[in-house]
């Protein structure tokens, strides 16, 4: 049986130590998940595997033969392809156009041949059982279609090893399952699969053999019918994390803390209505495209509603924009933490501090202050960093998250909107970020959580609103919540609710 | 560089002010070493008339190299600065040799045509949201126009109406630039790196949407940044024509090229979020010694224009080099 094998793969970045010494096989045919924290190595190790990052030390053999892995393009040659969590398309581009970009086919002076490519392109997309036409323009396909186009661009080119890279990240339940029966039609035909994924449910279903890494090492492999998923988490974080908190008591009934009435904005929501109460978790669970994130960036004044009213403490309020919002003490952690969180121009303790300084009418920057603020912050919301002084692009994303949370809760705001908090976060963080939300409210702090992570919803919400298509399906409360009923409601078609 | 907290050596050496000030000393090395004069002559360039002859003629540069490294930061451009100084100057010459105003009031007159300059760029960015390059590029024209207009071909003679010897706050005229943008950095300087405004400035330029999304008046923020760059324009403008002694509309003709080259050299990085008001200054002596070093090479005097280019350019790369292996 043929192996892939990594042999005592090894790569600092600076003072960072990567991977250290990492040793496991995969076989041939078999989908083999590749598990752990942020920070853990499975990322450099697939970037090694893809040919982007040379290790300073190891070796990778495939078939007995070493792999000699220079460039993306040498990986890519030897049959490795590589699917991002990012989608790597060009937007501007066609299907075809992307499928062949850097590998198109010339014919005499280089001239592209368009017709041909164009057959390869549907023959492979029909294979694949992807629905989508080899003309269509990228930016005008769902996430999941763009994720099952970048598995088709991998899998164009003769591709022996898959490696896939949190793949369902921006898919919902039905487009998980199809992207599943595509991975095992691929694996029947012989291709070896690398699945990276922090979703456990997701790499029992799928995979055979489970590797768990962490910092930098190899843990162990595990025979998926062998292990469990309490004992896979085990490895990853070193310790046994319990399972969903019970959730604390819910506050009475004050006058509620944020009244929405009708909330309209076309076409990503109408008619909206919601309370949250002061120390209250109110979980608002939409499938994506349901308009929540249009929703929260509304709500803080970063787009006008066409109707509708919003009340803060009874006070009826409408923000022109987050300045407004912020004053009136709102937050907001965003769903894009790199484009709409952080300042990679500036240190981690500009980023801790900006909001809430500003926030506050300070016009000063007192340095000594400031740093020693921000190392406050640091230790208690326990975000790993190499210092405050460097700039957040060293920071894993469940530390990054945890900036971003942290530079508002320092604002101190009455009222916490968070538009999915967990998002491309590891297991540990996700526990601490959950930790953090539950301990805010008990202290008074209203919450607002948009996910579309429903063990994640049921888990910390008093109460959740189900959105669909931009209105409001349905409330329940925690104490009648399951999967099914919030599924129900997130499914259901508009009329028989 | 954005206001960096780090201490101890290491850091202060990585600032990019120390090593734009680094590039500075090996380029007045250079230069003292290759116009080594033969036998005992004094050195053509290594003396202390020449230093301050570089220093005079460099601060005009200066003063609006301040404004241009702070509109960069904020992750915008200005190609007005040469058309305001103009325009301004125009304006205090106009109103002190055609209307007689006393030159308090004339200046004053230039100082609030050139901050009317500067609100024309900060609504076009901030409410009209044009690209700053577009924005900028309009003023330029405008206030390049209206000052021809205002002169009609001719020019204005100050020097008729300012006595011999005449010293402003009694500093001999021709020390007047350096002494303003001596002061003037140190005073820009502390508002990038110890107050919340600068640091809004380079949030703003580093990520625009996190900006927004955290709470900074975004708009008024770059507003003000137009708003500063073009009175420090026209500040130079009015020194310009008054210690000069002409007041032409044609005056600063192409100086908004040197002036952004500048900062750029002195750590302003175009895409935002980076750069440095002491950095700018320090780009501007860069150049100046440039200048004023080159022509006294025999065969070098039609080689400044390129070799200055050549100098931005590999300036810029060696930046991108360092950011990239400290990032």
């Amino acid at each position: 049986m043929s192996h892939l094998v990594f042999q005592g793969i090894t790569k600092s970045f600076g003072a960072v130590r990567a991977l250290r010494d990492v040793s496991f096989s995969v076989l041939e045919g078999e989908a083999h998940a590749l598990v752990g924290e942020n920070g853990a190595g499975k990322s450099t190790l697939m970037r090694v595997l893809a040919g982007i990052v040379r290790p300073d030390a190891g070796q990778l053999t495939w078939n007995g033969r070493p792999l000699v892995l220079h460039s993306p393009r040498a990986a890519l040659d030897q049959g490795i392809g590589m699917v991002y969590q990012e989608m790597l398309l060009f937007p501007n581009l066609s299907a075809t156009e992307n499928i062949f970009a850097g590998r198109e086919v010339t014919g005499p002076f280089g001239r592209l041949r368009q017709g041909e490519m164009r057959r390869r392109t549907a023959a492979l997309l029909d294979d694949l059982h992807v629905p989508v036409s080899p003309e269509a323009e990228v930016a005008s396909l769902g996430a999941a279609q763009q994720q099952l186009l970048q598995i088709a661009r991998a899998l164009a080119f003769d591709c022996r090893i898959l490696i896939l890279d949190e793949p369902t990240t921006s898919l919902t339940g039905g487009e998980t399952a199809h992207l599943f029966a595509t991975l095992d039609r691929l694996k029947a035909r012989g291709v070896t699969l690398l699945y990276v994924s922090h979703k456990i449910e997701e790499v029992f279903r799928l995979c055979e053999r489970i590797t768990v890494m962490r910092d930098g090492q190899h843990v162990g492999t595990f025979e998926t019918p062998r292990t469990s998923p309490a004992e896979i988490v085990r490895a990853m974080v070193g310790r046994d994390l319990e399972a969903a908190s019970p959730r604390p008591p819910g506050a009475g009934d004050s006058q509620p803390l944020l009244e929405v009435s009708g909330l309209t904005r076309r076409p990503w929501f109408e008619a909206v209505s919601l309370a949250v109460r002061a120390g209250e978790i109110v979980g608002l669970f939409g499938l994506v495209g349901s308009g929540r994130s249009e929703f929260l960036e509304t709500l803080f004044g970063l787009y006008r509603a066409e109707k509708g009213t919003v009340r803060l403490q009874g006070q009826p309020m409408q923000f022109r924009s987050p300045v407004e919002a912020v004053r009136a003490g709102l937050a907001l952690v965003p769903e894009e933490r790199h484009r709409q969180g952080l300042f990679f121009n500036l240190c981690v303790s500009d980023n801790l501090l900006l909001p809430g300084e500003n926030a506050a009418g300070r016009w000063r920057l007192d340095g000594r202050r400031e740093r020693g603020v921000s190392r406050d912050l640091v230790e208690r919301w326990r975000i790993k960093c190499a210092g405050t002084d460097v700039p957040p692009d060293s920071l894993s994303g469940g530390n990054q998250q945890k900036v971003v949370m942290a530079k508002w809760l320092h604002a101190s705001p009455r009222l916490l909107l968070l538009d999915e908090p967990t998002k491309g976060v590891d297991i540990g963080a996700k526990w601490e970020i959950h930790d953090i939300v539950r301990r805010q409210a008990e202290a008074g702090m209203g919450c607002l959580v948009v996910s579309s992570d429903l063990p994640e919803v049921l888990a910390l919400a008093h109460r959740i609103v189900v959105l669909r298509q931009g209105r409001v399906m349905g409330e329940i409360s925690a104490g009648e919540a399951t999967e099914e009923s919030v599924m129900r409601l997130a499914t259901a078609v508009r009329g028989a609710a | 560089m954005a206001p960096r907290r780090g201490a101890g050596l290491r850091a202060i050496w990585k600032t990019r002010e120390v090593s734009t000030l680094f590039v500075l000393a090996v380029e007045v090395a250079f230069f003292t070493w290759y116009l080594l004069p033969e036998s005992d002559r004094s050195h053509p360039f290594f003396n202390l008339d020449n230093g301050v002859l570089i220093l005079k003629y460099s601060a005009l540069y200066g003063i609006a190299a301040i404004g241009a490294a702070m509109v960069i930061i904020s992750g915008g451009v200005d190609l007005s600065p040469g058309a305001v100084m103009a325009l301004s100057g125009v304006v205090t010459g106009s109103l002190f040799v055609q209307s007689g105003q006393p030159l308090g009031i004339a200046v004053a007159g230039g100082l609030v045509m050139g901050l009317l300059a500067g609100a024309l760029s900060a609504v076009l960015v901030t409410a009209v949201r044009l690209p700053p390059f577009i924005a900028t590029l309009g003023v330029m024209g405008i206030a390049r126009g209206a000052a021809f207009i205002i002169t009609e071909g001719r020019y204005f003679d100050l020097s008729s109406r300012i006595p011999a010897g005449w010293r402003p706050f009694g500093i001999p005229a021709d020390w007047l630039a350096p002494i303003v943008l001596l002061v003037l950095a140190v005073v820009f300087q502390v508002m990038m790196t110890g107050f919340q405004w600068g640091r809004a400035v380079f949030a703003i330029g580093g990520n625009e949407t996190a900006a927004l999304f955290s709470g900074l008046r975004v708009g008024r923020v770059k507003a003000s940044v137009y708003v500063f760059a073009a009175f420090l324009a026209s500040l130079s403008g009015i020194i310009l024509v008054t210690v000069q002694g002409q007041g032409r509309a044609d005056l600063a003709t192409g100086y908004e090229l040197d002036i952004i080259a500048s900062a750029v050299v002195g750590g302003a990085s175009l895409s935002g979020g980076r750069g440095s008001v002491v950095g700018a200054v320090l780009g501007t002596l860069i150049f100046g010694v440039l200048r004023n070093a080159l022509p006294q090479i025999p065969g070098a005097t039609f080689y400044d224009r390129l070799i200055v280019g050549v100098v931005v350019v590999v300036i810029v790369v060696v930046d991108q080099f360092i950011v990239r292996k400290g990032g």
